[in-house]
């Protein structure tokens, strides 16, 4: 069963219908990725999750039950836009979210310092909130969504703005919420995070529910029409291909180039004109679609 | 603990524990004080600047005895020279007098004016001594000529003094209205004061909230009613906090003052006994504090608070409808209307405090809290007025609260664009 059920879920904004109909469903224990351009509805969504606004139509469900103040205490929500009192003290302002929701002071201070001890942030904890650096800010943020032990926890661009190492770090936390039980709704436009994090997709533009499934699932319905290739030289092998209208380039780097297959046999032929034209080649790689590419023919399609 | 009383906990305890609080708290009534010093330093130094600006006048008398009777009394702190009416204008335009005056026959009689002549058209302060000098030498001329003696003037001129006595149910009390007026609209002013200072207060907060972008996140464990009530509260909460501390500031000074004071009064220079009590001293120098019934106090308490959160709601929903400091301004102006409407008529009300301008402007919910704290602190109303004017504020702060909460809501989750007042009517009617 699922925890989180969005049915026909609808949210308008004066003229502006920016979530239209939305069905879809996230299960226990797994991580699942909801992706969309700018401006697609995600943030509407995910506040009608999060109950800080109602839908027009349809329902919210968690765990079968209508979302409202009891869920917003079992829910975890680092928003894209968020913020900190900037004059506040790091602890206090950690200690104030957790009161809100609901959790004893004593407890709430034991769960400060063990986060605080994991992000390295413990002798910030009494220094004022302006005098930390963004991805420090960043990482108390987080802190303050995770620290009430959601069951359910939505985080929204979660790596913007952090350098790799943090970014790792990060990374290494959510799977350990996940191996913990914890279900997770990941927000981003960044498709190779998604890819590595996520177990479920929801494809969100214009308000409507484009793809919704299994990662590989999906990837796997879009068959193995993907070619990578890394290679020396300029790549005039491939023109005569690309002439017969063959192939498609999806991307071309100094490496190489991902290349959309439009026909069943080119991969032998192109693998064969390597060959016989002696080009240096160290990766030849047919693979499913990346998330990029589903997503821009699905969004440039609807 | 709800919501509501975890958020205003927590903004008063971190507003109450901030440096600026302690120091408005302790240096507000010290700058008062200093505000007072500078106001009689500037007093005393404009009139000696007055007194120093002395000039040379050239007087063309045609009276024959005016500008006589001038020097002769040596009360004329100018140079006044006796001058030609036809050199008296060369002269001024030359420089050497700063004005002229031509005094001509027709003045004893009244029946022309003394003319004053100068060539940058002078200062009011000198034509004005220039005036009454003049007018003594003439009057004084006046009545001898009618044969009326100094001492008849005397007698005609002594004054008439009133002195003002309230009455009370537990007698009689000699004492100034001016010191019930003045209690009446210092009380009235700090209504006006820390409904605004705090009012923005609010505002402030509320802005700091959706400029960082916390909002989002404490919406998510909490109602925006929740989140407004508890900022309001907990504003409040430190607002008396601060009134408190000033109140017993202002008790202290005005009991132990009044005893250092006697300390250092000699009881003999007042023809007292040396044993002489204190109050006996006070009484003797003529130092009179008046009587405020406790009730005003109770009263004064309660049209802050009433005052305050009518307003509080109110610029905490303007201040969820702007992200910058400098659109603020401009919802901010029809907030302010009221409070200013309600200062601009201290004067009036304290005039005639039962005027029907008072009673309306005290029972309207937007207006009441200033003049009803001054008519309370120096005239008798009846208590259904008071009750009335009570409950139509507490009726005023339940209808701003409702209507700012549902602006409010939506506004502080509105990013990108300033909403117009348009934007707010329709938040208010569809959410």
């Amino acid at each position: 069963m699922a925890i989180l059920t969005l049915r026909g879920a609808t949210k308008r904004y004066g003229a502006v219908t920016a979530v239209d109909h939305v069905s879809f469903e996230a299960r226990p224990g797994r991580i699942l990725g909801m992706l969309g351009p700018n401006g697609a509805g995600k943030t509407s969504a995910i506040r009608m999750i999060a109950d800080i606004t109602a839908p027009d139509e349809g329902e919210v469900l968690l765990d079968g039950h209508p979302v409202g103040p009891w869920s917003q205490k079992v829910m975890g929500y680092l928003p894209e836009e968020r913020g900190l009192y900037r004059k506040l003290k790091v602890g206090e302002q950690l200690l104030f979210l957790a009161a809100l929701k609901g959790i004893p002071r004593a407890k709430a201070k034991e769960k400060v310092h063990y986060w605080a001890q994991r992000f390295g942030l413990e002798q910030w904890l009494v220094r004022k909130t302006q005098e930390l650096s963004k991805g420090m800010q960043q990482k108390v943020q987080f802190i303050a969504a995770v620290l009430p032990e959601p069951r359910f926890l939505i985080l929204d661009e979660p790596f913007s703005g952090l350098d790799p190492i943090n970014s790792e770090l990060l990374r290494e936390i959510i799977f350990e919420l996940k191996s913990a039980g914890r279900t997770i709704l990941f927000a981003s436009h960044r498709m190779e995070q998604v890819e590595q994090l996520c177990d479920d997709i929801c494809l969100i533009a214009r308000g409507k529910v484009l793809i919704h499934g299994g990662l590989r699932e999906v990837k796997r319905s879009y068959g193995r029409n993907t070619l990578f290739l890394d290679f020396e030289g300029d790549g005039a092998f491939l023109a005569p291909f690309l002439r017969a209208g063959r192939i498609e380039v999806k991307s071309r780097d100094a490496r190489g180039a991902e290349l959309r297959l439009l026909d069943t046999r080119v991969p032998r032929a192109i693998l064969d004109a390597m060959i016989s034209q002696q080009v240096n080649f160290y990766r030849y790689e047919l693979a499913e679609p990346s998330l990029t590419e589903i997503f821009i023919s699905e969004v440039g399609e609807s | 603990m709800s919501a509501t009383l975890i958020i205003a906990r927590s903004e008063f305890l971190r507003r109450v524990k901030s440096k600026g609080f302690i120091i408005t708290t302790l240096l507000a009534p010290l700058a008062l004080i200093g505000f007072g010093a500078v106001i009689v330093v500037i007093t005393f130094v404009s009139v000696d600047a007055i007194e120093s600006d002395l000039r040379t006048i050239g007087v063309v008398d045609e009276t024959g005895f005016v500008l006589d009777r001038i020097l002769a009394d040596g009360n004329a702190e100018h140079t006044l020279i006796a001058a030609e009416a036809e050199t008296a204008r060369e002269e001024t335009l030359a420089g050497r007098y700063d004005a002229y005056v031509v005094i001509g026959a027709g003045v004893v009689t009244g029946e022309e004016p003394v003319r004053y002549f100068a060539a940058k058209g002078g200062g009011f302060g000198i034509a004005d001594d220039l005036r009454y000098l003049i007018r003594d030498a003439v009057r004084k001329y006046r009545m001898e000529q009618a044969s009326i003696t100094q001492e008849t003037l005397d007698i005609i001129y002594t004054n008439v003094d009133l002195q003002s006595v309230m009455l009370g149910t537990e007698g009689e009390e000699a004492g100034s209205s001016l010191a019930y007026g003045g209690v009446g609209a210092i009380m009235g002013f700090m209504i006006y004061i820390t409904m605004l200072l705090y009012g923005t207060t609010v505002m402030q907060g509320v802005m700091e909230e959706k400029q960082t972008r916390i909002v989002e996140v404490i919406v998510s464990s909490a109602r925006p009613f929740s989140l407004l009530m508890g900022k309001v509260l907990g504003i409040g909460a430190m607002g008396l906090t601060q009134l408190a501390t000033w109140a017993v500031m202002i008790f202290a000074v005005t009991t132990f003052g009044g005893m250092i004071f006697g300390l250092f009064m000699d009881p003999a220079s007042l023809g007292l006994e040396a044993s002489a009590s204190t109050e006996d001293i006070l009484a003797a120098a003529e130092i009179t504090l008046p009587s405020i019934h406790f009730s005003v106090f109770i009263w004064f308490v309660l049209y802050f608070a009433g005052g305050y959160l009518l307003y509080a709601g109110l610029f905490a929903a303007a201040g969820s409808m702007v992200e910058q400091q400098q659109d603020a301004q401009t919802v901010l102006l029809p907030l302010l209307m009221p409070i200013i409407v309600s200062i601009v008529f201290i004067s009036p009300v304290l005039q005639s405090p039962n005027s029907t301008l008072a009673v309306v402007l005290s029972l309207i919910p937007f207006t009441a809290p200033v003049p009803m704290v001054v008519r309370l602190a120096v005239t008798d109303i009846p208590l259904w007025e008071v009750l009335l004017s009570y409950g139509l504020l507490v009726a005023g702060f339940v209808g701003t609260i409702w209507v700012s909460s549902r602006i409010y809501r939506v506004g502080i989750l509105m990013y990108g664009k300033k909403a117009s007042l348009k934007d707010a009517v329709r938040w208010l009617r569809h959410g």
